[in-house]
């Protein structure tokens, strides 16, 4: 498939699309606009505490979505958190599809008791609820980013690992790769130049709907305290604390909710738009 | 039927054996001594000592193991470090909560799924599809972080029908249980939906029609099978997964379920109380995922194979 085809498939499915430009709208607001807002997104004011939003009104130089709690402007926490959200998922689903497809490849290719040791781990990781075992670890660790991020990637490398070792295995046994090996070629060579450019294709299907599964998780965690720590703002623990007020003050949790839900929106569209692109024969 | 059984069931006590091993020694990284921590602050050496002893601390390693893997057979999973109470009487009181709240989740998220994508994959491009494919792409991106704080504040706090914290009255359920079914429902419709569609397009189906019978009788007896298999399992996940916790509906609702007891026992740095529920979240997921394999081999005997 040459990539102008791959284009236009793209163009003509109105999921990918319409995620697509969301997500794009998306990375402008929370990694370019907040150097055009007045305010901090940690900058307490007790004197103007619960300021109603003002929109647009004033534009980016008064409160848009309003003040919390302590003063601070929801809107900069608002793009500050989803700035802390993206590039959290970032670096968790490229760590996992690292991490699963090199144990996956290892697997499909050796097979045997290499493959049955790496199919029992994830078998244990799987028979531990996602958000279980995310917070027992976090609980024992220590609540800072890194362990944050070692958690999310720890409790969601296991589907890139499992596709990743499937595929392998079906390509392991075609002739191309029978014919290096006839050659001589070493291990690594055909595990890595041979089987992984034939098995892109499900991986980065994969890897767009992971996305949407770390941020739900770590918007989990953060609500629940163990995730990114106040003062430093996340949806989720924008959501849990406004959710005290959110009676008398609603923006508190609405603005921090309908981004959260945009976001997740989003990456789902792109995951089913790039499955329905790549993947023609599998449609949802 | 027999031998497949089996085999399924010794990879499952394996499975199971490693989750406690790995649940042993996460418990064990943790920082700070439990027997310090059981005490009030400031105790003298001695009663630390005597602590240790009553904890089993002082033993080996292989030894604590092999009592705490007895301790499951005989439900003694130690003593909670906050509560000052066996940890197997504390779950024990709140595991209902838990468990009614998964049962009826699930029960009303079939209901109003199953029907749904087997009716949006069997009129694939219709208005009902693209209405329903909607429904359910929604649900999948709420967040329960965001659902269960949106229910409580339009049906709990705006409309006042119902209550929006605390277990008293059926009343109480309906919002947590709404709050946990809707994603659920999302995820069946679309998995229902998909395996409608890869179905009706096999050759024997296409075979039926031929013999001439009707649509209603091909899709509800032929093809629904078929897709019931995907949807199976993913039932099976899902209530697993609710019996694990339902960690964060539990905790917004202030349900007294074994998921807002983890959040507490997180709280208190209560480790006894954390492991033992990770264990029973995960024997729950387990079990139930057993269970789905044995039901999905007696509805499409081609399963076994795998």
């Amino acid at each position: 498939m040459n990539n102008s085809i791959i284009w236009k498939r793209m163009k003509r499915s109105p999921f990918f699309m319409v995620g697509l430009i969301v997500i794009m709208f998306l990375f402008v607001m929370v990694f370019i606009i907040p150097s055009f807002v007045h305010y901090k997104p940690t900058e307490n004011n007790l004197m103007e505490t619960f300021r109603s939003p003002d929109w647009l009104s004033k534009g980016l130089k008064g409160h848009v979505l309003g003040t919390d709690e302590l003063g601070r402007d929801v809107f900069s926490r608002l793009l500050y958190g989803g700035r802390y959200s993206l590039m959290i998922a970032f670096i968790v689903v490229f760590l996992q599809i690292i991490i699963g497809t090199v144990l996956g490849i290892v697997a499909g290719f050796f097979g045997g008791i290499i493959d049955s040791i790496i199919m029992r781990l994830c078998e244990i990781v799987l028979a531990i609820p996602n958000l279980v075992l995310a917070i027992a670890i976090m609980a024992v660790m220590g609540k800072n980013l890194s362990n944050l991020i070692f958690v999310l990637t720890f409790a969601g490398w296991v589907d890139s690992c499992k596709v990743t070792r499937n595929n392998a295995e079906v390509v392991r046994s075609q002739d191309f790769v029978r014919a290096s090996t006839a050659l001589g070629a070493t291990n690594s060579r055909i595990m890595f130049r041979e089987i992984l450019p034939n098995i892109t294709t499900p991986i980065i299907i994969l890897a767009s709907q992971r996305f949407g599964f770390t941020i739900l998780l770590e918007a989990a965690l953060s609500f629940l305290n163990l995730g990114i720590q106040p003062p430093i703002p996340s949806w989720g623990n924008m959501i849990s604390a406004g959710r005290s007020f959110m009676a008398i003050y609603p923006w508190l949790v609405f603005a921090p909710g309908i981004a959260l839900m945009l976001c997740i929106l989003a990456f789902n569209f792109i995951g089913d738009g790039l499955r329905d692109v790549l993947d023609p024969k599998r449609k949802m | 039927m027999g031998h497949f059984i089996l085999r399924r069931f010794v990879q499952t006590l394996i499975v199971l054996f490693f989750v406690t091993i790995f649940a042993f020694f996460l418990i064990r990284l943790a920082p700070g001594n439990p027997a310090i921590m059981m005490l009030p602050d400031g105790a003298p050496e001695s009663a630390v000592k005597e602590m240790e002893i009553k904890l089993g601390l002082d033993k080996p390693l292989y030894v604590q193991y092999y009592k705490y893997i007895k301790g499951i057979f005989t439900e003694d999973f130690g003593l909670s470090t906050a509560y000052k109470r066996s940890v197997g009487s504390i779950i024990r009181a709140r595991f209902p909560y838990s468990a009614k709240l998964a049962i009826w989740s699930v029960l009303i998220g079939c209901v109003i799924a199953i029907p749904l994508g087997i009716i949006a994959g069997s009129r694939q491009g219709s208005a009902t599809d693209f209405f329903a494919m909607m429904f359910a792409l929604l649900g999948q991106s709420m967040s329960p972080v965001w659902l269960s704080v949106l229910n409580m504040l339009v049906f709990g706090v705006w409309l006042k029908w119902l209550p929006t914290t605390g277990t008293g009255s059926y009343k109480h359920y309906i919002l947590p249980i709404l709050t946990l079914a809707y994603p659920m429902a999302a995820s069946i419709a679309r998995i229902g939906r998909s395996g409608m569609i890869d179905t009706l397009s096999e050759d024997y189906i296409t075979a039926t029609y031929a013999r001439g019978l009707s649509k209603f009788k091909v899709n509800w007896k032929y093809a629904f099978r078929n897709a019931l298999v995907p949807i199976v399992t993913l039932v099976g996940i899902q209530m697993g997964s609710f019996l694990a916790g339902t960690i964060i509906v539990e905790t917004v609702f202030g349900v007294a379920g074994i998921g807002q007891l983890l959040n507490i026992a997180v709280g208190n740095r209560d480790y006894a109380l954390v492991q033992s529920l990770l264990l029973i979240s995960s024997l729950c997921f387990v079990v139930i995922n057993f269970i789905v394999d044995i039901i999905n081999s007696f509805i499409d005997p081609r399963n076994k194979l795998n």
